[in-house]
Parts: structure tokens; sequence; C-alpha cells
């Protein structure tokens, strides 16, 4: 596929913006930012299509442009951290009662606890559950064997079951 | 606790998703049904599985944020402007190294002050092989319980040192565990309890035929077709007579 070439460049834009964009929002969160990391990517695609060499599937080789990315936007940027409790209050047992909007806020707190992760836990978590990969895709994806994948991801559910506890009677 | 069943804990996730045999299932489950540690990690593993399967996908066809094509590409023409001297020089750069024999030195290099790296630390890395045996060499075996085979069925203590006849040493090479029965008599029927060394690198391993004697954990395996018991995890095996 020739670099510059308009129409096959939309095609690829097309096939793989709404899965990027879902990997973008969960690593960065704000959306303006995310629109700008969302351009990043795909600059870099246009631009790197001549320099790839087909030694990896298309869908991997921009996964790890996206991942790279994201992880650079966030060394950068330092993005402040909300903490969970700035959503639901108390970090004691959270009461589903009290909260309107229940299931746009469960949303929130999940997704949030999520972006909390270590880039590498989070990566794998988006990847498996989002995604649906495999193990050996995401391999593939993240330059690194399946086992180190299944470690990866047993220490971030881990995590996330530890971050969320306190929330557990609200999900 | 302690617990060396490193190999068991990777098939938790295999197990939640429903992919193990169901001989390998059976084995996990009566694992944890005996360890608190390892039923406590699998337990938070599977908290955390649960709650990573309700994440929400985006809903990308409401999703106003995502930029079309057109605007995209308009943006992506002022950040190139922008950028296009920086991003020209440094991807002609990058272009010009990333040749075959470029790639090659460089692994070279990296294989080079690796094997520097190791053979400076070789005492380090490989002295922890020692540190296994160092500490099953630790532990005060003279707290254990002696007694003899046939006197198995009727203990009570959770930590016994026994003599036997080592007979029908066998290695499950999926567990990575090592297995042998340890019998009142050099040949023939008779009553034998059956050892279990987790991690065999971490003793001598005990030939067949010859006498010796074993301090571990006492079990019993209630399993059908088992029903026998264990000394399981073997901690030391004295040799008594080759």
């Amino acid at each position: 596929m020739p670099c510059g070439d308009s129409e096959a460049f939309q095609e690829i834009y097309e096939a793989f913006r709404e899965r990027i964009w879902a990997l973008v929002v969960y690593s960065i969160g704000d959306s303006l930012q995310a629109q700008d990391v969302l351009q990043t990517i795909f600059l870099k695609v246009f631009r790197g299509l001549r320099s790839f060499r087909r030694q990896s599937s298309f869908f991997t080789w921009i996964y790890r442009i996206a991942l790279n990315e994201c992880r650079n936007h966030q060394r950068q940027r330092r993005a402040p951290h909300v903490p969970l409790e700035a959503i639901l209050g108390s970090r004691d047992e959270i009461d589903p009662k009290a909260i309107p909007n229940g299931h746009e806020v469960r949303e929130v707190v999940l997704q949030d606890a999520v972006k909390q992760l270590a880039f590498k836990m989070r990566d794998v978590v988006v990847l498996k559950y989002l995604e649906g990969l495999s193990y050996e895709e995401m391999s593939r994806v993240l330059g690194c064997s399946p086992g180190t994948v299944a470690s990866r991801l047993n220490r971030a559910l881990g995590e996330l079951e530890e971050r969320l506890r306190p929330f557990r009677r609200f999900l | 606790m302690r617990c060396w069943r490193f190999k068991l804990r990777k098939k938790f996730m295999a197990y939640l998703e429903g992919s193990l045999r169901p001989d390998e299932a059976k084995r996990l489950e009566k694992h944890l049904a005996d360890c608190e540690l390892c039923r406590a990690m699998f337990m938070r593993l599977r908290a955390g599985h649960k709650l990573a399967q309700q994440l929400p996908h985006l809903s990308t066809e409401a999703d106003q944020r995502i930029p079309e094509f057109e605007a995209m590409m308009a943006d992506m023409g002022e950040m190139a402007t922008a950028r296009h001297g920086w991003i020209r020089t440094w991807e002609n750069w990058l272009y010009a190294l990333a040749t075959p024999r470029v790639v090659q030195g460089l692994i070279a290099l990296v294989l080079a002050l690796l094997a520097l790296v190791v053979v400076s630390n070789r005492r380090v890395l490989f002295g922890e092989r020692k540190s296994i045996a160092a500490q099953s060499s630790a532990l005060d075996f003279s707290g254990f319980h002696p007694l003899s085979i046939p006197d198995l069925p009727t203990n009570t203590r959770p930590h016994i040192a026994t003599e036997g006849y080592v007979r029908d040493v066998r290695v499950d090479k999926e567990e990575g565990t090592l297995h042998f029965r340890l019998a009142e008599m050099p040949q023939g029927a008779g009553p034998f309890v059956v050892c279990e060394i987790l991690i065999p690198i971490s003793m001598a391993l005990p030939r067949e035929g010859s006498r010796v004697r074993v301090y571990g954990v006492a079990r019993y395996d209630a399993q059908p077709g088992r029903e026998w018991h264990e000394v399981n995890p073997v901690l030391n095996i004295a040799v008594l007579k080759q």
C-alpha cells in the first residue's frame, strides 16, 4: 500500500479508528487529549506505511504504535490522578442506593480503576476484555511471551480487585 | 505459610475460563481445598476477572469525540506541517539506521553486554539454587515425629520422619514433581507411603532400593484409586543405606 494514498489510508482509518479509540480513551481518559493522541497515532501509521515490513500482521503493527504513543503521552503529560473517592465519596463501603445515575457512575468507576493501573497491566486488561484477543495475539502486540502476558494479567486482575473492593456492593 | 505449587497457580485463569481438562480441574480444586494461600489468591483473581468482564465497551456510534476522516486529515496536515522538519529529519535518520547490518551489530552488542553481566554476577544468579537446599537444611528436624510406616494410619502429627526402602521413583513432567514409594520391605507387597518432592532440584534424589529416612508433612490421599498415606511435601531425605 503506497504511502500517501489517501483512499487506502481512509480505509485503514475507518477499519481501526474505533478499536484504537477505545485503547486511547482507557489510557488517556481526557477526550481532548485522546483526540490528539489518536491523530498522532494515525499520523505515524500514515508515515510508517512505507517502512511496514509485514513481519507482523497489520493489526499488531498499528496496535504497537498506539500503545507506545499512549505510554509516551502519559510519561510526558503525567496527567493528574483523580481518585475514585472523588467520584463516589468516602473510601468506606459505598451505598449504591445513595448514588443517582448508578449505571453511568458504575461504568466510570470501572473505567477509572483500569486507567489507574500501570500501563503494562492496563494494556493486557484492555486487549483481553475489550478487544477479546487471545494470549498469543496479545503476546504479538505487546512483544513478549504468552507467559509474560498471563503473569501481567494475573497481577492486573489482583490489583483491580483490590482497588474496587470498597465499591463491591456498588458494582 | 508457603506454597510451592507455582505451576498450578499458573492454571488459575485457564480454570476460570473453563479451558482446563477435567482431570486438571479436579487436581486444582483439590489443591484449593487444601491450600489457604492459593485459595485466597484464586478468589482475588476470580473477583478481578468478574470485574474486568464488566468493563464497558465504548459506544462508538454515539461517540461524537472520534474525529471523522476529513477532519482528522485536515488536523494531521497542520500537525505534519508544524512538525514537518523535525519528523522528516528523525524519520530519515531512523530509516538510514534500520539496515540489516546495523541491526545485527546492535543485537550482537546487546548479547555481548548480557553475557558480561551474567559472567560478572554468576555467583548471585546461580548461588540462588543452593539457597533452596540451604533453606531445607535450616529446618530443625529434631522436632519431627519418628514413626514406622505401619503406624501411619494412627498418626495425628503433621511433621513426621519415617524410614523405608525407595521403590518406583517417577517424575511427573506436568507438575515438575518427583514421586516414589517408601516401602517397609525392599521387595514384595507390604505397607508403604507415597512421597512427593515438589522441587526435585532442591535435594539429593533417592536411588531405587536404597534405605532412607524421609522427613516431611503427613497426609492422606482419599481419591478413589489412591487411598494411601503420603509424605507431601518431602522436606529432607537422609540416606541410611545405598
